[in-house]
């Protein structure tokens, strides 16, 4: 996306905007991480604490996910930088 | 994204509300766009048995290849909707315009 035709008053109003996004995305990405590794990870209810083998479940899934994230993030830039430039 | 740090360039210093409208549909859209992908390559490529917290190298050529398939899928999809929008323009969602 390209705001560069945008004047100063209105990239100021779009950073905003776009800052309010991100936070809710993020929170949004949160709850369903959450749920994700909750469901993957949790399946034995004979015990209210996370047993250590849980734990470390839900922490190498939110950071497999994290990972797997950034890697779908830079293999879609670079798909759309592809596709900028063969527009031109 | 590109805008910051670049001089203004619009002519007037009032707020376009029309412009900001286009602008952030589009941003909701690209948004929506990669979170599914994101949620979709997940589902399809990572092992839920999490034994390890790093990507290993097939669920990493999964997602490579997952990202591309997405995104051909969208351009396929798009493009049979746009011919049948036009095959009965009027009578349907009218146009449909790709990212």
């Amino acid at each position: 996306m390209d705001f560069s035709s945008f004047n100063a008053a209105e990239q100021a109003q779009m950073t905003k905007i776009i800052e309010k996004k991100q936070m809710q995305d993020f929170l949004r990405m949160y709850s369903n991480l959450v749920e994700k590794c909750f469901n993957s990870c949790c399946n034995d209810f004979t015990s209210k604490a996370l047993s250590s083998k849980e734990e470390q479940c839900v922490m190498n899934c939110t950071e497999k996910f994290i990972k797997h994230s950034e890697r779908v993030g830079s293999r879609f830039a670079e798909l759309n930088a592809e596709a900028l430039n063969t527009q031109k | 994204m590109s805008f910051l740090g670049r001089g203004a360039g619009g002519p007037s210093n009032g707020v376009n509300p029309e412009r900001i409208e286009m602008a952030v549909t589009e941003l909701d859209t690209v948004t929506d766009f990669f979170n599914r992908m994101v949620s979709s390559c997940h589902a399809k490529c990572i092992s839920t048995r999490y034994a390890d917290q790093d990507l290993n190298k097939g669920e990493s050529v999964c997602i490579d290849r997952c990202v591309a398939k997405f995104n051909e899928v969208q351009k396929k999809v798009g493009e049979k909707l746009q011919s049948r929008g036009a095959a009965a323009s009027g009578g349907g969602a009218g146009s449909f315009t790709g990212l």
